[in-house]
């Protein structure tokens, strides 16, 4: 027994190549964020607000990953054992990043609350950088401050290639990139209001960026979800209804053998799959006309691929 | 331009006024009072007569002189002196603790001002040992060193006084060179010393670690006179 196992999608060569530089862009990120991290975990110390910033920033790495596994599995094709192909796999990673995401964040908020109550306070030594004595904050504010600039930059950079990819792992990384100088700005005041002695700082900035990991963690949680529950195509953003579905239906109804025609889309990763019911006129040549059908719905948009048309009677 | 100066000088003075302490704990040392918690740990911090002896109390007498302080010493135990500066009722702890100390997430430790290695010495016209397997080594009883020992499968030799040392002995590193001993590379316990002031106390903890870093060279000499 063999399966009908579905055909090999492949970009558009225009978007090939900004795929390309989405790839490159995705692994400077996971890079710079290494270094970041490196920076933060070694200057750290006692601070609530550092070592908030330091599980952001490892978790950011997520969606990058996403990315570049979505990528990988985006050029294997699907085979006997997989009939519908490898797309969805990026989804399990996705929901995976996002329960973590969301975890770290209730788990951050409640530690710094925590640290709030009992009135925790960081204490901060002096240390010797090649001979000169150093306050330690010090260090740990331009590390902070290093640890803003790269992912904004980033972030700036991806978006638009998301948009045109229709990537949503990278849309994540890019949203999640630009959000990143929130939290900067906060572990910097964290790290001044240790310096003029108002302990709670840095426990308040804790909480502070806590709160922010929260917030893209439920959004990434309640996104994936809907991908993986088929919901209807939306906009990258996810907010407003994608237009392809109705536009494709128009386009089948307007064939002048249709009589009307119902399309039901799903997203898998970047790509929009799924069925197309048409009420054929007549029945002379439905062969020949479902074959053309099948020809616009793939010809339509660079997003649509193996879409079904059926023919009904009715709808 | 100019702004840019003026803005620039004033993120200049104000790092020098920078950190502040919440409870203002190096201010009321250069007002003269420095109370410090001593906990008994020869030849950190030596209990002989009114005053106290050793290393550390008297890095401290420096510092207290340094800053126009005199400090009032308190005997008592690690437990009751961290919770002490806790709430802000010392200034200070000493007692040859070292940054492995479980209280590290509750007081200011300053950075280490001291690596003290302990190592194996041997005699020296002994041939130096291959390894210290079955080695008999004298070690001060009731420490930790002799429990390390045996884990590297030496024979530990627990003694009151490691001047009675025959063949090799376990001490930190500058003991074994004033013991007449010759140091190995066998390398038993890095303790890294440090001194604890209250949490979050900044101002107060940086002038601590920048005075005990300019004292840096003078501990050994500190240490072996009190061997002595």
């Amino acid at each position: 027994m063999t399966t009908a196992v579905a055909p090999p999608y492949h970009l558009p060569a225009q978007k090939e190549q900004s795929l390309e530089r989405a790839r490159r862009i995705a692994w400077i990120s996971i890079f710079a964020i290494l270094t970041i991290m490196t920076a933060i975990g070694l200057t750290m110390g006692t601070s609530a607000a550092m070592k908030a910033m330091w599980i952001e920033d490892s978790l950011s790495l997520v969606p990058n990953a996403a990315f570049l596994v979505g990528v990988h599995f985006r050029n294997k094709s699907p085979d006997e054992k997989f009939p519908y192909g490898y797309r969805r796999a990026v989804l399990i990673a996705f929901l995976a990043g996002a329960v973590t995401l969301f975890g770290f964040g209730v788990y951050l908020l409640g530690d710094s609350v925590a640290k709030f109550l009992a009135s925790e306070r960081p204490s901060i030594p002096s240390g010797a950088i090649f001979g000169h004595r150093v306050w330690m904050g010090w260090v740990m504010l331009a590390a902070v401050v290093y640890g803003v600039i790269p992912p904004v930059i980033l972030g700036k950079m991806k978006q638009p290639l998301a948009r045109e990819l229709y990537d949503k792992a990278l849309e994540t990384s890019a949203t999640l990139d630009k959000g990143d100088w929130l939290s900067g700005v906060a572990g910097i005041a964290g790290i001044l209001g240790i310096a003029y002695g108002l302990w709670w700082a840095d426990s308040a900035a804790a909480a502070l960026i806590s709160i922010e990991i929260i917030r893209d963690g439920w959004e990434d949680l309640r996104n994936s979800i809907a991908q993986l529950m088929n919901k209807r195509p939306t906009d990258i953003e996810g907010k407003e209804p994608d237009p392809t579905s109705d536009e494709l239906q128009h386009a089948l109804a307007d064939l002048d053998w249709v009589a009307d025609a119902r399309v039901r889309l799903r997203e898998d990763g970047d790509v929009l799959t799924g069925e197309a019911f048409v009420v054929p006129r007549d029945e002379r040549d439905l062969l020949g006309h479902l074959e053309e059908a099948k020809r616009v719905a793939d010809t339509f948009e660079w997003r649509l691929h193996d879409i079904n048309i059926v023919p009904v009677r009715r709808l | 331009m100019r702004p840019l100066i003026v803005s620039i000088l004033a993120v200049a003075t104000a790092c020098s006024s920078l950190p502040r302490d919440p409870e203002a704990t190096l201010e009321r040392v250069r007002r003269g009072s420095l109370r410090v918690g001593l906990i008994e740990n020869p030849p950190w911090v030596v209990r002989a007569g009114s005053e106290p002896q050793g290393a550390e109390p008297e890095l401290v007498r420096r510092l207290a002189a340094s800053l126009g302080a005199r400090p009032q010493w308190f005997w008592g135990g690690e437990e009751q002196h961290m919770q002490a500066l806790e709430h802000f009722e010392l200034d200070l702890v000493i007692g040859g603790l070292d940054d492995r100390d479980p209280w590290k997430k509750k007081a200011g430790f300053t950075r280490p001002y001291f690596e003290e290695r302990v190592l194996v010495g041997v005699r020296q016209a002994a041939p130096f040992p291959a390894s210290l397997n079955g080695l008999t080594v004298a070690v001060k009883a009731g420490g930790e060193v002799a429990g390390l020992l045996r884990k590297k499968d030496a024979n530990p030799d627990p003694v009151q006084h490691l001047d009675s040392a025959a063949n090799a002995v376990a001490a930190p590193e500058w003991q074994i060179e004033h013991l007449g001993f010759v140091p190995t590379r066998f390398e038993l316990l890095k303790r890294n010393h440090v001194m604890v002031t209250p949490p979050g106390e900044n101002a107060w903890l940086r002038t601590l670690g920048d005075f005990l870093y300019e004292q840096r060279g003078e501990i050994r000499g500190l240490l072996e006179r009190e061997a002595r």
